[in-house]
């Protein structure tokens, strides 16, 4: 084997006590990375399922295309289903995965930062600053180009007020995520009154858009949601080694010479960017965000949620929600939103009731 | 190694210290002793970087410690706040391998080195029977010496520790507390902590803080700076200082403030009978015993320092000499 990369079980050489139970170190020359054995596991798992669910979510549909031609398609083989599989379902798929991605890794971010599962950018005024923008813009005869943009600098302007609102106490307090709601509840009825003063035409294309909807959507969005995560791919690098102290208090992270204040901007920010950007480009899809990052990390036992993993499994959760949302009342669509709030609602019910169980 | 120059800090509108100058001493165990709210915490916070002076300056080796790359100060100076937050199922070895933190880069995460330094802080703090343990499962004690062994990962000169002992029972303080002595004895680190237990202060450390009210009242070897006077002074206590029968050290000792206890406490000492007959009269005379021993302004407690059981005042005799019949 010539690749230099080696993967080591970092026991000492001597017989001594195990330094990172259950972690194997990955060597590249100077490099070197600590891995949870059982996020690769899991990680692993979610890919699969990950792919059977893109070729179902190619396969299912009016025509039905047998999984087989889809591959065969993908292959580049020539079959006629190319204009459905490849031209139809491919892009708006591969939209789910990316946006249901991205949205996992933000929710981990900004929960991670916030110690607090209840802390997604759909909970805490992101979302519904992008839909406040968006239903600006949808409603008054802006052209559709400035939909998105829209909504991202909607979504970005909540996350400043949030965090002017927040930073005096910290962004760890709970204080954060109450402001936070607060400021979600005041921008959502912003938007109702908006929506309700508006031609119902334009309100009704404001109501699809608030509740998030991959279709007619393909590869335009997946560029803005990709290219988004690629520029920031070196700032996830460090994310997902930074990431490690949120679980320590402010006292403790300076002590080890960490500047934690700084770091959870850092963060806080990054995630506040991505979930705007793909807020903007797929609209309000709700509960993505705050459930993959949490059932990623159950699924991994660890004491903060995993990004590739949350990332991983946001991806299968979009790609399975709108698949649900094409096929359950068919010819009817429900948009993926729908069906993510569906699923996200009795979960979060759970959240909330184990822990009030644990205080109890 | 650590100095301050006209510190002042606080929180908020409140102002704790005013102007503090500090001198600690390398290659000592340091022990901060005072009332609560008296700014000792304050002190050790501001020591190690964690909150930011309002003017003054603290010196790391003489140098300005804001001025340092925060990382470079974790390489020097560790740090264990009052009450760390424990994180939801992090492992023992896992923690102690945090503090290898400022080592390390998001490209380089570990290390020989880090193993190493892990593997000995866990063998010093005598944690690594249970490095596979997830923290949060462990006893306060237990708890407490992982802690501890995470800042030793870190291979720092100093170790700053804000109140180590407390919420420990008597046998897990002394455990830590021991811990501290041999890594200065045995490794020659600095050691500062803030502690509440006057009596433990005077056995472990090599120099005494006094502070009151955000000011350093004394400061020194408790064997020469520890009277009555000073706790009065520190802590508005009555109290006799005798030498510590297993130490030597200066042991505290409050006198009776109640009027019942000192009646109960007059009985029983003479029921005892064979502790001595000076006990009696300083027992049973509320206020006359603290009395006596503070009516001799150091004179009292000094000889009893230095002679360990010569009796200089009655009510020092009395209870030095009470100590064997005790069978301690």
């Amino acid at each position: 084997m010539s690749a230099p990369a080696t993967i080591t079980d970092p026991v000492a050489p001597g017989g001594g006590a195990s330094r990172l139970p259950g972690r194997s170190l990955l060597r590249l020359g100077p490099v070197s990375m600590q891995i949870r054995r059982r996020s690769v596991v899991v990680a692993a798992v979610l890919l699969v399922l990950l792919a059977v669910a893109l070729v179902f979510s190619l396969s299912l549909g009016t025509p039905y295309v047998a999984p087989a031609d889809v591959l065969h398609s993908l292959s580049g083989a020539g079959t006629p289903y190319d204009l459905v599989v490849l031209n139809l379902r491919l892009p708006r798929a591969v939209l789910a995965a990316v946006a249901g991605a991205a949205f996992g890794v933000a929710g981990t971010l900004i929960q991670s930062v916030a110690r607090n599962p209840l802390a997604s950018p759909d909970v805490i005024g992101v979302t519904q600053g992008a839909g406040l923008a968006a239903t600006v813009a949808l409603t008054g005869g802006a052209a559709a180009a400035l939909v998105a943009p829209a909504a991202l600098v909607g979504g970005l302007a909540a996350a400043v007020l949030l965090l002017a609102l927040g930073a005096r106490h910290g962004l760890a307090a709970q204080r954060f995520v109450l402001a936070g709601v607060a400021v979600a509840f005041a921008l959502r009825a912003l938007t109702e009154v908006v929506m309700l003063t508006a031609d119902p035409i334009d309100g009704q294309r404001a109501q699809v858009w608030l509740i998030g909807t991959l279709a007619g959507k393909g590869w335009t969005e997946t560029t803005w949601i990709g290219v988004t995560l690629l520029v920031l791919l070196p700032v996830l690098a460090w994310a997902g080694w930074a990431l490690n102290s949120t679980a320590l208090d402010d006292d403790t992270a300076r002590g080890i010479g960490l500047r934690p204040a700084a770091r959870r901007v850092g963060l806080a920010g990054t995630g506040v960017l991505v979930a705007a950007m793909v807020t903007a480009q797929v609209g309000a899809v709700d509960f993505v965000a705050l459930v993959a990052p949490q059932v990623a990390r159950r699924l991994v036992r660890a004491e903060r949620p995993p990004l590739i993993c949350a990332a991983l499994l946001g991806a299968l959760l979009l790609v399975l929600a709108d698949l649900a949302g094409r096929r359950l009342l068919a010819p009817t669509q429900l948009p993926a939103g729908v069906l993510t709030a569906a699923i996200g609602g009795p979960y979060l019910m759970y959240l909330l009731l184990r822990g009030r169980r644990r205080s109890s | 190694m650590l100095s301050t120059r006209d510190l002042v800090a606080g929180y908020d509108e409140r102002t704790v210290l005013d102007g503090l100058n500090l001198e600690l001493p390398s290659d000592a165990f340091t022990v901060i002793v005072g009332p609560n709210a008296c700014g000792k915490s304050t002190l050790l916070r501001t020591l190690a970087r964690l909150l930011a002076p309002r003017r003054g300056t603290v010196l790391l080796d003489g140098t300005a410690i804001r001025e340092l790359p925060t990382r470079e100060v974790a390489r020097r100076l560790g740090v264990l706040p009052q009450s760390p937050l424990v994180p939801e199922g992090v492992t023992v070895a896992d923690l102690v391998g945090r503090g290898r933190q400022p080592y390390q880069r998001w490209w380089r995460q570990w290390s020989e080195q880090d193993g190493a330094a892990v593997d000995e802080a866990m063998a010093l703090a005598d944690v690594a029977g249970l490095a596979d343990r997830p923290v949060d499962t462990l006893s306060g004690g237990q708890r407490q010496r992982v802690w501890i062994a995470m800042t030793l990962a870190q291979d720092t000169e100093a170790l700053l520790l804000d109140e180590p002992t407390t919420f420990l029972d008597l046998a897990h303080q002394v455990e830590v507390l021991d811990l501290l002595h041999r890594l200065r004895a045995e490794r020659g680190r600095t050691v500062v902590a803030v502690l509440h237990d006057l009596n433990q202060a005077a056995r472990y450390a090599d120099h005494l803080v006094a502070m009151r009210a955000g000011a350093v009242v004394a400061a020194g070897p408790p064997r020469e700076i520890l009277t009555a006077d000073l706790v009065r002074e520190v802590f508005g206590l009555d109290c006799v200082v005798v030498p510590c029968p297993v130490s030597g050290a200066p042991l505290v000792v409050p006198a009776l403030t109640s009027p019942t206890l000192a009646a109960g406490a007059s009985g029983a000492s003479g029921a005892s009978g064979a502790s001595g007959v000076g006990a009696a009269p300083s027992a049973g005379a509320p206020g006359a015993g603290p009395a006596s021993a503070a009516g001799a302004p150091g004179a009292g407690p000094a000889p009893a320092a230095g002679a360990p059981g010569a009796g200089a005042t009655p009510a020092a005799g009395a209870l030095a000499g009470s100590y064997p019949s005790e069978g301690i």
